[in-house]
């Protein structure tokens, strides 16, 4: 059997509308897409297991039937690979009990062998088979209850449980980051085709045949991959979990913040997964444009260090000082400074960026604005990372600001004053910074504790990214916005914008002035507001891009 | 249908007050006599010198039970923290060392000046880890932080303490392993 299978074509803005007969009312859908993505374009879900639309199709879970019109009169077809035809008749189960029992039989066959682990699994809450069930299912089992459960996986992952059923296959370490549970497996192939198609590496397959068939790696191979961790998500049961996320929460007391990948510029959309503070997991957040549903392990694991080595107040010649006492010593050095050069950040935002340039306003012919990074760019991988580890290089340059941090280090005897924000040149380049230990002023404002933290005369916490609003630009010039959690350890911290505009004597209070200031100054930003950027971006027009 | 009460007026001797009183006096007298010619029918308690005696069914404090081997039943599925209204159940979950089971509780902690004693914990509870029936009701404390049972506080209790029909109260704890398990809980599966 060959392993092609078809990309799901999804519909877009332009695509071609159609005409079809859904349930003997007509509605106008795409034309250019199968009737999953069409019945939900016109408000009604299919319940569905394998079929995902940034995954080639399968059409091996068969829960999504609905009844279309052939040759032979209506009769039951897969909505994941049925196309949309105009003026096709389709049936859904609000007009068709034939639907309704073919799907909730369907959902009889998935539960015969799935054990009820819905208390201790961690996808209970997000998981598909609960929604399907719900939706669909809610039949009366067929099944002998005096026989129970039966495990049919890997004959060496059977066991006894301790009510003496036959069970098997759970906390299988499958990979470094994976734990695989083949009992609650059912067999929808996703991870595979994941890994085949997107990942373009097969690492796993399924082993065995029919009923007992379970998802492996190959013999003496394990499950790595830098996408791994997307299997965990789009597995519709529990039979992939990270982990790093493995019992720490249940997923329905999470709260959920759209954000976007602070380590990458290609900016990929995610989800920051929070609760009382603590920040859990990210998870990718779908963006056909950007990301897909894709984002990698790297990516996701950058929530780790919003609670490590945290910058929580000042530093004034390497002693701990409160915020107020190291900002009241910042002013004082900026008012008396001769020469000021701000060092602008690509992993700020558009509005932190702004409210360094309206500080350099402030301070007028003695300040000079530079930009640019020295951490290394690895090569685009075509999933979810660009290889530059600076998010908003492209914003940055946007607001007028030159790559020009060679200038400093050549130039820095010039200046008396030099003002970080967010960017560790210490780590990025030691020996280039070096240069920077000329000027008798380093002032850095950091989130964390970072070696230019140490090599700064005087430092002061500010609130890392996920707890800001603000917008980045991404690498291929889409402007998007990442929301603010509220998870920051202590109170008293602001946001960059906030302290720089502190240090400006402005005091801004809300983000948007800041933002106000940034359209003033910068021309393709003109007029945008925040409501026009929207959940997936704002594509700024290729003109007004600088490179 | 709402149902309409008629409001009787009162009689002249009742808008007189007077008779009234004469009689919740002659009421409060009874007693009175009765207590000084019995004192020890008296429907009197001296608490806290003397303990209350609630039914076996009364929502008091809370207990984690046990499995056969000792350690606790819970599997910090987290449903009773969810279902509780006061949000007072603190759940931390740690993989289990048993291979045939999955999680179990590191931290467990109930917070009885948050708890508003409604139940709804042991309600939602799948394995029967959590029960109300300890007939404790008086929880008194000097610091707030002595009102937290942590874990091995909750399953501290006597089965004495509860009654001989109880089976998981009896023979639970001081079992040797999850062999007697299966007899004592009734849980063995036949296969066929």
């Amino acid at each position: 059997m060959s392993n092609y299978y078809h990309m799901p074509k999804l519909p877009s803005a332009d695509s071609l509308r159609v005409t079809i007969n859904v349930d003997g009312k007509d509605v106008v859908v795409p034309g250019d897409t199968n009737l999953i993505e069409a019945l939900r374009s016109v408000g009604i879900e299919t319940p569905h297991f394998c079929y995902h639309p940034h995954l080639p199709l399968s059409g091996n879970c068969r829960q999504c039937l609905i009844e279309t019109e052939g040759p032979r009169g209506m009769g039951l077809a897969i909505a994941c690979y049925t196309p949309v035809r105009a003026g096709m008749k389709v049936a859904t189960p609000a007009s068709s009990p034939k639907v309704a029992k073919a799907r909730k039989t369907v959902m009889e066959f998935q539960l015969v062998n799935h054990p009820l682990d819905c208390p201790i699994c961690d996808k209970a809450g997000e998981c598909l088979l609960q929604e399907n069930y719900m939706q669909a299912g809610q039949g009366e089992s067929h099944v002998r209850e005096d026989i129970g459960k039966q495990y049919h996986g890997a004959p060496e992952h059977r066991f006894e449980d301790t009510k003496g059923q036959d069970r098997g296959g759970k906390d299988i370490d499958i990979g470094p980051r994976i734990i695989l549970d083949e009992e609650r497996c059912i067999l929808c192939d996703r991870c595979v085709r994941f890994m085949r198609h997107v990942a373009g590496d097969e690492q796993l397959y399924i082993a065995a045949r029919g009923d007992h068939a379970f998802i492996t790696t190959f013999p003496g191979k394990k499950l790595d991959h830098a996408y791994d961790l997307n299997t965990t998500d789009i597995c519709p049961v529990g039979a992939l979990t990270s982990k790093s996320f493995r019992f720490k929460h249940r997923v329905w007391n999470l709260q959920h913040t759209p954000s976007i990948d602070p380590t990458d510029a290609l900016g990929a959309n995610i989800w920051i997964d929070h609760d009382g503070g603590t920040v859990y997991r990210l998870m990718p957040r779908c963006n056909s444009d950007v990301n897909r549903s894709w984002i990698a392990n790297s990516t996701r694991a950058a929530f780790e260090a919003l609670s490590t080595n945290r910058l929580l107040d000042g530093r004034l010649q390497g002693k701990t000082v409160t915020r107020s006492e190291a900002l009241r010593h910042m002013m004082e050095k900026l008012q008396s400074a001769k020469k000021v050069a701000l060092v602008s950040s690509g992993h700020l935002t558009l509005e932190d960026n702004a409210a360094m340039l309206s500080l350099a306003g402030v301070l007028g012919p003695r300040a000079e604005v530079f930009g640019g990074s020295w951490l290394p760019v690895a090569k685009p991988d075509g999933i979810a990372l660009s290889g530059d580890p600076v998010p908003n290089r492209r914003g940055v340059s946007l607001l007028g600001i030159a790559d020009n941090l060679d200038q400093l280090v050549s130039r820095a005897a010039e200046f008396d004053v030099v003002l970080l924000a967010e960017t560790d040149l210490w780590f990025a380049d030691s020996k280039q910074a070096k240069a920077l230990e000329a000027i008798p002023n380093r002032l850095v404002l950091s989130a964390w504790d970072t070696a230019s933290v140490k090599a700064a005369t005087c430092a002061v916490g500010i609130n890392a990214w996920a707890e800001v609003r603000g917008c980045m630009v991404n690498i291929a010039g889409r402007l998007q916005m990442m929301q603010a959690a509220p998870v920051s350890p202590v109170d008293a911290l602001e946001p960059a914008w906030q302290t720089l505009s502190h240090l400006a004597g402005s005091d801004w209070n809300e983000v948007i002035e800041a933002w106000k200031f940034a359209t003033g100054i910068c021309s393709p930003l003109a007029s945008i507001k925040y409501s026009a950027i929207g959940s997936s971006g704002l594509q700024l027009p290729p003109s007004g891009a600088h490179t | 249908m709402a149902k309409v009460i008629q409001r009787r007026s009162l009689t002249l001797l009742e808008r007189s007050y007077l008779w009234e009183i004469i009689k919740g006096m002659g009421t409060t007298f009874k007693h009175l006599f009765r207590n000084f010619k019995n004192p020890e029918k008296m429907q009197l308690m001296s608490y806290p010198e003397v303990e209350v005696q609630t039914p076996q069914n009364y929502r008091g404090s809370h207990r984690l039970m046990k499995r056969p081997d000792g350690e606790p039943r819970c599997v910090a599925c987290y449903m009773c923290s969810t279902a509780c209204p006061a949000r007072c159940i603190t759940i931390e979950a740690e993989p289990s060392s048993d291979p045939r089971i999955e999680k179990k509780p590191r931290k467990f902690e109930i917070d009885w000046l948050v708890c508003v004693f409604c139940g709804l914990c042991e309600e939602a509870c799948p394995v029967d880890a959590i029960r109300m029936d300890t007939r404790k009701v008086a929880i008194s404390h000097y610091t707030r932080k002595e009102f937290i049972a942590d874990m091995p506080r909750l399953l501290n209790w006597d089965p004495k303490d509860f009654p001989a029909n109880d089976a998981q109260s009896q023979k639970a704890p001081g079992g040797k392993q999850n062999q007697q398990a299966k007899q004592i809980w009734g849980l063995e599966v036949k296969h066929s």
